[in-house]
């Protein structure tokens, strides 16, 4: 199973929130409730959470728990975002 | 007993905390060649940990694994805040470089003891102590007067020597090229010291202002001691009642700025309020280029 950081798995998300090319809208803020799954390891001294979506919707004994994360995105200006 | 994969809750918090950090980096970075971008404004995360507590009684999180049941749900809240929310909620730099209780000498149960009360270093110990006193503090954290008191005294900064910059460092060694006032290190006074009923005996003659020679060409004064910063910050330093800018502090050493050839009285004030008064003389003939020594 590939484990994605949790930071990764947020940028990817942030990258997501796009509205279809064209279409004119902007989307100036999204709020995404996403189930993950967690794990931790240590890697060179330093704590790191994996974090990614489910592989499957299966529930099972064998499959990890998934665990809740709420991320709230929004627009930003770029001289405020600095 | 902990298990293998648990971590203490500042460590969880911490990890998933710079993981935010490289994300808002990673924004950041992108928002240089766009005029607009997203900016992750709040994370909540409802984590399924199993909940354990190690032998020094530190709280450890450990994520679920599969087929385990009966784990608790933390709910974990990351929000963005600005930096005068977190010089509000945080204690300020200098109290955070105040010596450990480590360094203090105290043990590492009577660390754990003190930290319960929110003690975690020099600074909070005393701010404690000043309101609540010594006795309070040992009666509530169980740890002996004494040992408070120790570690009150192993804090006290200590001022051990004074000497002009290119001067000779007697704690590296090597050829003497400058001249050096060194204090005797003192015998810092516990916070009750015994009441003297005899008059002191007389040396007879009063005691001399210690000479620091400084070249004529020394920009800067370097001080040697022990706990130099205070949660104020570094010690005041007065030639002739002038400040001296301080140009940099550490805990051991401080330099000052000398801005110009003036002898006169140099006056040090230390964090704990103590002043040490030296005599600055400015040697122009032995240490000009070219001057004799005599």
């Amino acid at each position: 199973m590939l484990w994605n950081a949790l930071s990764e798995t947020l940028l990817q998300l942030v990258e997501s929130v796009q509205a279809p090319p064209g279409s004119g809208v902007i989307v100036t803020e999204a709020l995404i409730e996403i189930p993950l799954e967690v794990q931790s390891a240590v890697h060179s001294g330093e704590l790191i959470f994996f974090a990614t979506p489910p592989h499957s919707r299966w529930v099972s004994g064998v499959l990890p728990h998934t665990h809740l994360g709420r991320i709230q995105i929004e627009l930003m200006e770029a001289e405020s975002a600095k | 007993m902990p298990s293998e994969g648990s971590f203490p809750v500042e460590d969880f918090i911490t990890a998933i905390t710079s993981q935010l950090d490289r994300v808002q980096d990673s924004l950041r970075v992108k928002a240089v060649n766009r005029p607009l971008t997203y900016a992750l404004k709040d994370l909540a995360l409802e984590l399924k940990v199993f909940v354990e507590m190690d032998q020094q009684g530190k709280v450890r999180f450990r994520t679920s694994g599969p087929n385990e049941a009966g784990a608790s749900t933390v709910n974990l809240g990351f929000t963005t805040i600005t930096k005068p929310m977190i010089e509000e909620n945080t204690i300020t730099m200098a109290a955070t470089r105040s010596p450990s209780l480590q360094e203090l000498g105290m043990a590492p149960e009577e660390q754990q003891k003190l930290e319960r009360m929110g003690v975690s270093n020099l600074a909070q110990l005393n701010r404690l102590g000043s309101s609540a006193g010594v006795q309070t503090i040992s009666r509530l954290a169980e740890v002996p007067v004494d040992r408070i008191k120790f570690a009150i005294s192993q804090g006290q900064p200590q001022l051990h020597g004074v000497h002009p910059d290119g001067s000779h460092d007697p704690t590296i060694g090597g050829p003497k090229s400058g001249p050096i006032v060194s204090v005797p290190p003192r015998v810092t006074p516990l916070p009750s010291p015994p009441i003297r009923t005899t008059p002191p005996p007389s040396s007879g003659s009063p005691a001399k202002t210690p000479v620091i020679r400084v070249p004529i060409g020394s920009r800067r004064l370097n001080l040697k001691g022990n706990n130099l910063v205070g949660e104020d910050g570094p010690p005041a330093v007065r030639l002739n009642d002038k400040s001296l800018e301080v140009l940099q502090a550490e805990n051991d050493h401080v330099v000052v700025d000398l801005p110009q050839a003036e002898s006169g009285t140099l006056e040090i004030s230390l964090p704990n309020g103590s002043i040490e008064s030296f005599e600055l003389s400015v040697d122009q003939d032995a240490w000009a280029p070219g001057g004799e020594r005599t």
